[in-house]
């Protein structure tokens, strides 16, 4: 039970999406070679790399400078459009985080949909386009839903859960964006690799709090 | 089946390319903070200066073409992945000056991305800087949106004109309104016989029966317009030119630039004899190849194919193509 979380918890939560990505980089690679280039992993453990760099060297950092800190170091880690995509998600975290230290649900649906908001300016993409909005969208529909005082297990276990409904759906889908819209109906059947990294990351930011 | 390369740690693909690349062609270029290729000897500061990003893996492009009178700068991604926006706007800064920037993005999704978030934060800074995106591909059909064209081969000669305006001295808008006319009158259209491996995962790009190949195939293996049955040179470059010559309505007495570059596997043989499947057909259209190139430029590893490019040429981009221009993978002198 947690009803409110502080500013090392959200490290944890940061670290628990960096470790879940690390342990499935090769599945991603293999969705990513049905719709795309099949590099989708390998571009994703590069982005969790800098996350991770990021972290380990700024152990003192403030957390509203080390998001954004972190989402400068994703766009530098060359991931194509994952890049400017995560790393705007990641500068908007610091954006949307209130001042107080200690957040409740409301205070974390904040800081997360700030986040969420920052991408979809990038991205462009809504719900139905086979893209990482299709998981990223529903996450946040499912926070904002939630009550202010929200178990914060919950509320992530819900937000992670939307997330993963979000990708599955995107299997019945054709693509409008990146190398995939190339493909018309040939990527009907396969989810999108970009959906399933952020469900995964949203299922990182739950167990990890989970298991704290 | 298992990939055949000579590499080392896959990871680490980008660096070392680029390390053998500055031995080999030190003398034109130079790299500058790990993923800047620069000209070896920098253009002067009151010229406008020519920025190009993309990644790696389609060697000799982007980079082979820095140099006097091409590109001042190619900002290199990963491995058929784009550059972030730092390293691009790191770019932009270096190249700061009074007469500004000619910014050439291939219209990618990754590409364009770093591109727009580059140029949002460098005009905050005050850097002028002017973006042509190319998108000249016309496999999903000349008719499609700007979005949905991939950008191809046509960046390369796009290079060498705006480089040849950019050293002549000319403004930014007089080189932005040149490059844009080359820009809206080419087009590219890509065959691909045999697929190749993505050299980070080891892993094909796609997949093609022995008896087919897929007219409309990206840099990066995305889909054309589906398979067919294999053609030989003639009538594959008689469908191919048919499709180009139309798309930008090139006319009895039109003059064209005609570029047949080879995606890898393809050899110089086969693309001499589809070039001149392309002059009988255009003979028969009285249409004139007043200018082409036969040679490997952007490739995509060891895929088997070509990209077949048109541009409508006027005497001002003939004599700018011709103008004199020396760098690693093109010189004119």
């Amino acid at each position: 039970m947690a009803q409110t979380i502080n500013h090392n918890d959200v490290v944890t939560m940061i670290r628990g999406a960096v470790n879940i990505i690390k342990d499935n980089h090769e599945m991603l690679s293999k969705l990513d070679s049905a719709t795309g280039d099949g590099d989708h992993g390998t571009t994703m453990l590069r982005t969790m790399q800098a996350v991770e760099n990021t972290l380990n060297e700024n152990p003192d950092e403030a957390l509203k400078e080390l998001l954004y800190k972190i989402g400068w170091a994703i766009m530098s880690s060359d991931g194509g459009s994952t890049g400017p995509l995560l790393g705007s998600f990641f500068m908007g975290l610091s954006e949307g985080l209130p001042e107080a230290t200690e957040l409740n649900g409301a205070g974390l649906t904040d800081t997360i949909s700030a986040g969420i908001d920052k991408m979809h300016k990038q991205s462009r993409a809504q719900i139905g386009d086979k893209t990482m909005m299709d998981a990223l969208l529903p996450a946040q529909t499912a926070m904002k839903a939630a009550a202010a005082d929200i178990d914060i297990n919950v509320l992530l276990d819900q937000a992670a859960q939307a997330a993963e409904e979000g990708a599955k759906a995107t299997e019945n889908m054709t693509a409008k964006f990146g190398r995939a819209r190339n493909l018309g109906d040939r990527v009907l059947g396969h989810k999108d690799p970009g959906s399933v990294s952020i469900s995964l990351i949203f299922r990182g930011f739950h167990e990890s709090l989970e298991q704290n | 089946m298992k990939m055949k390369k000579f590499i080392n740690d896959p990871m680490n693909l980008t660096p070392e390319l680029l390390e053998g690349f500055e031995i080999a062609c030190g003398d034109k270029m130079a790299i500058q903070s790990e993923k800047l290729v620069v000209r070896a000897t920098p253009k002067d500061e009151s010229k406008v200066a020519l920025v190009t990003l993309g990644g790696a893996g389609h060697e000799p492009a982007l980079s082979g073409f820095v140099g006097e009178g091409l590109l001042d700068v190619s900002v290199v991604g990963d491995i058929f992945a784009a550059p972030g926006p730092p390293k691009v706007l790191e770019a932009l800064r270096m190249m700061n000056r009074e007469a500004g920037i000619l910014f050439i993005v291939l219209n990618h999704a990754g590409d364009v991305m770093s591109a727009n978030m580059a140029m949002e934060m460098a005009e905050k800074e005050g850097i002028k800087v002017k973006m042509i995106l190319t998108h000249e591909d016309i496999a999903p059909g000349i008719d499609t949106p700007i979005e949905d064209r991939r950008g191809l081969v046509g960046c390369v000669p796009l290079y060498k004109i705006a480089g040849a305006a950019a050293e002549a001295g000319k403004s930014l808008d007089e080189i932005y309104e040149i490059s844009e006319r080359f820009n809206n009158n080419m087009a590219t259209l890509a065959v691909a016989m045999n697929s190749a491996t993505h050299p980070s995962t080891g892993d094909c790009l796609f997949e093609l029966p022995d008896d087919e190949m897929e007219i409309g195939m990206g840099q990066h293996g995305e889909a054309g317009t589906g398979p067919t049955k294999i053609l030989n040179a003639d009538d594959t470059a008689k469908v191919m030119a048919d499709r180009l010559a139309a798309a930008i309505d090139a006319k009895e007495g039109d003059r064209l630039m005609v570029i047949l570059n080879g995606a890898g596997a393809t050899t110089l043989m086969e693309l001499f004899i589809v070039l001149r499947g392309v002059k009988k057909f255009l003979d028969t259209k009285g249409i004139e190849i007043v200018t082409s190139r036969v040679g490997e430029f952007l490739t995509v590893q060891e895929m088997a194919g070509f990209q077949m490019f048109f541009a409508k040429m006027d005497n001002e981009l003939l004599d700018l193509w011709n103008a004199p221009g020396d760098s690693p993978y093109m010189t004119v002198r």
